[in-house]
């Protein structure tokens, strides 16, 4: 009976102090979200426009069209990391770009080929860490430098300027004030919350970044999955090509750079465990919201860039804090 | 002339939630001499060991080192007080030489913070010559064999005039001739008047190198033996066995004769050799042996986590290829892995996601996971297996070690298996819990699952097995039938 009783005890939380902790857990983000907004809005009056709340929602597609692919990664656990999107998504936009300008293929055959450029990409990650073994840090490292070294080539340092209006219409075009792309990464964020709640794929997910051995015992495909998270991360990185492409009119070779430090950032904040296993799409969505914000705000305010470094180094610290103290009572 | 008693330990009493490890535990260890400590596993030697290391505290009685009653309450006390350990599992970093791995946390250095090198090296030395032993000071550890590196911890203790060393398993992992340099360590070691405790399984290493034993059973101390020539290996073997409190046993209902598990020739060089058995429907077969023997190993590779060299594994008389878990699962092999937390569960998820785990396939349809269905199944096992958990939604890190092992268990129901393989089953969890993990598998046999079980307590083979099997360094070394074996019998192949 005594043990019962300490069960439900520990499963309900035990005190003032654990409901609070268990609301910073499901809320916090969103919390601080607010707490930020509200004086900004004071200072800055333009924040709260409708127009600046959609060129918000526009500057965050790219990082947010990463960042679903980044939780696969990170969620799968075995030190899962994804540094080579933002390299991925220069290649595979930059080859879509080309074959479309260079090559005069349909926009459609451009796009696809994009896509499939990241998936492989992706797919080579995954077969990289989970077969030959080599640390996901390591691997996905080495394919960013090779990749954007591959971008260099491809375009001699040169943009690929001049897309037609059928490619860019995916930011240009959408229903009434809303872009094609936010509808895009918003459509992302919902199919991969379902795909990690309701589908056997995410169950395993989470059970393979939580403890690889039982799942393994228990009949899992434990590299498949890994890898298809890394495939995942990969396409998701090919569409952030698409949408930045559009958004800019041009296929950049420095499309992207430094971006992988970004996405991982906003996917910890939003309360995925570095470790694998544990996490929330919607927490991911809330990480890259704050970032969002930061970077809007601090540009509406005329901030210098080195103090927004500061400011989002210390925000990614303090969300990393957080999660060790949520580690740390179990 | 009476031995100097170095440590006196006095009604020591140790609980852990649900167990009690210590029961009154008494014994004394004189100046000079080699003390075993004998007892099966669980009953009480690694606790008593970890009080004595500084790392348990008791909950009461007393110890006294030189006749001086002292605290124990932290490592580092206890190795003030003179008491060195050396562990099974080494903890020396392979990377760094011996003298540094000797000194480290307390190199000798000067103002500045630099080492003094050359001062660091003739100490070291000073401490091997000491000992007679051959290596460098400046030789990096991970040259060393394993033997070897169990006289760097040895000479670390006595560098920081340890007078009592605990030597846990220290044979368990060298060989015949590293053994020879090691008792010959131990053997100076006792001329200059240290005292050692030996903490090891090989009967016969332990008259070779003891001089006295204590025994200990169920958490007591039994008795402490001098041992001469008047002892023999089964005088202690019985007081190391005794008597056990009532458990559930397992009642013999003519299982049938038809064959469900059939391994043939099975070898993995380095792990198990020509293992030969059938398991039939209904029957539990019980596997004893050492720690280490080989027994979880020979399992893994049934199972398809390892692979298998040669040897052929047939289910109904079918030979199949099992080349990984899923292969097993599908042929209808479970496989309770012997550490619930590494290999069992996802600690990090719900009761009833852990329970669902292995039939997912089942669950989904266009892989989309029909969760009525799963939560369902969920509650129906939590009830049948009785696991005490508020809710299915539970994280199943909340739960006790025996509601823990049933969940394991559970997840394994699911998958109708006919073959159930259960190691280390009631490891870790307390009497009641026990015999309700005992009760389930005579459930289990009755509808006719055919039962494995890898258990280090004899009590436990001997009254919950049809057949048992003793394997030792990764052979099958005997068969018995369980109404004509005893616990004497399975240690004589055993060890």
């Amino acid at each position: 009976m005594e043990t019962i009783r300490k069960q439900v005890k520990g499963g309900q939380g035990k005190s003032i102090n654990g409901h609070l902790r268990k609301v910073l857990n499901e809320y916090g983000l969103l919390v601080v979200i607010i707490l930020f907004i509200i004086p900004v809005s004071i200072i800055t009056p333009v924040f709260l426009t409708p127009n600046n709340l959609i060129n918000v929602l526009l500057q965050l597609t790219v990082l947010g069209a990463l960042s679903v692919g980044q939780t696969f990664v990170i969620l799968s656990g075995g030190g899962g990391i994804d540094l080579s999107v933002g390299s991925v998504l220069a290649f595979s936009a930059v080859i879509g770009a080309g074959l479309i300008m260079y090559q005069g293929l349909p926009v459609a055959v451009g796009v696809i080929v994009t896509l499939a450029i990241g998936l492989g990409i992706g797919l080579i990650n995954g077969l990289i860490v989970t077969r030959i073994r080599i640390s996901p840090l390591i691997c996905t490292l080495a394919i960013m430098t090779a990749v954007r070294g591959g971008v260099m080539i491809y375009t001699g340092g040169a943009d690929i300027i001049g897309l037609p209006r059928s490619y860019t219409a995916l930011v240009t075009g959408g229903v009434g004030p809303i872009s094609y792309a936010i509808i895009l990464v918003i459509l992302m964020f919902v199919v991969a919350d379902i795909v990690l709640k309701k589908t056997k794929y995410g169950r395993q997910l989470y059970a393979v970044g939580g403890n690889e051995h039982a799942a393994l015992v228990s009949g899992i495909n434990v590299k498949r999955i890994r890898m298809i998270a890394y495939a995942i991360s990969g396409f998701c990185s090919a569409i952030a090509g698409l949408i930045l492409t559009a958004r800019l009119y041009t296929a950049g070779p420095r499309a992207g750079v430094g971006m992988e430090l970004s996405v991982v950032s906003a996917v910890v904040i939003g309360g995925t465990s570095l470790s694998g296993g544990i996490g929330k799409i919607f927490g991911t969505v809330l990480g890259v919201i704050i970032l969002s914000i930061i970077d809007n705000v601090t540009n509406l305010l005329a901030v210098p860039p080195a103090y927004v470094q500061t400011f989002k180094g210390i925000i990614i610290l303090l969300a990393a804090i957080i999660d060790r103290f949520r580690t740390a009572d179990k | 002339m009476k031995q100097q008693i170095i440590l006196e330990v006095k009604g020591v009493n140790k609980s852990f939630p649900g167990v009690k490890a210590l029961d009154n535990v008494s014994m004394e260890v004189r100046r000079g001499e080699v003390h075993a400590l004998l007892g099966e596993n669980g009953a009480g030697k690694s606790t008593l060991m970890k009080i004595l290391a500084g790392v348990y505290q008791p909950d009461s009685g007393e110890i006294f080192i030189r006749g001086r009653k002292v605290v124990l309450d932290n490592p580092k006390t206890s190795r003030d007080m003179g008491i060195g350990m050396v562990h099974q599992e080494l903890h020396l970093n392979p990377h760094q030489t011996v003298m540094e791995n000797i000194f480290m946390g307390r190199e000798p250095s000067g103002k500045l913070g630099f080492i003094n090198g050359k001062y660091l090296y003739k100490q070291t030395e000073d401490i091997l010559n000491k000992l007679e032993m051959k290596m460098k000071p400046n030789q990096k550890v991970g040259e060393l064999s394993i033997a070897e590196q169990q006289m760097v911890e040895i000479a670390k203790a006595i560098s920081l005039d340890a007078d009592l060393i605990i030597m846990d398993e220290p044979t368990s992992s060298v060989t015949e001739e590293e053994r020879e340099v090691l008792f010959s360590t131990i053997n100076r070691l006792r001329k200059q008047g240290v005292a050692i405790i030996y903490i090891s399984h090989r009967m016969e290493e332990i008259f070779e190198i003891a001089d006295r034993a204590t025994i200990m059973r169920d958490g007591q101390t039994i008795e402490t033996r001098d041992l001469d020539e008047n002892v023999t290996i089964d005088e202690i073997i019985s007081s190391m066995v005794g008597r056990k409190i009532s458990y559930v046993s397992h009642q013999r209902k003519n299982p049938s004769d038809d064959v469900v598990l059939s391994v043939k020739n099975l070898t993995r060089e380095g792990v198990c050799y020509d293992i030969n058995f059938d398991l039939k429907y209904g029957e539990i077969l019980g596997i004893a042996g050492l720690v280490g023997a080989g027994r979880t190993e020979i399992m893994r590779c049934i199972f398809g986590l390892d692979k298998k060299d040669t040897g052929t594994i047939m289910i109904e008389g079918k030979e199949c290829n099992i080349k990984s878990p899923k292969d097993a699962i599908d042929l209808g092999i479970g496989f309770v892995t012997e550490d619930r937390k590494m290999e069992g569960l996802v600690l990090s998820l719900s009761v009833g996601k852990n329970i669902t785990m292995s039939i997912l396939e089942r669950l989904s349809k266009f892989n989309f996971i029909n969760d009525k269905k799963a939560v369902d199944l969920a509650k129906e096992y939590i009830e049948r297996l009785s696991i005490r958990t508020p809710s299915h939604k539970q994280i199943v890190e909340n739960l006790s070690g025996g509601n823990q092992q049933k969940v394991v268990i559970a997840k394994w129901l699911l998958t109708q298996p006919k073959v159930l393989i259960l190691d280390e089953p009631t490891r870790g969890i307390d009497v009641g819990a026990k015999n309700e993990i005992y009760r389930l598998m005579n459930q289990l046999s009755e509808r006719g699952i055919g039962i494995i079980m890898i258990s280090s307590e004899l009590p436990e083979i001997l009254r919950m097995s049809d057949r048992i099997l003793v394997i030792k360094e990764g052979r099958i070394t005997a068969s018995f039938d369980s109404s004509e074996c005893s616990q004497e019998r399975i240690m004589k192949h055993a060890l």
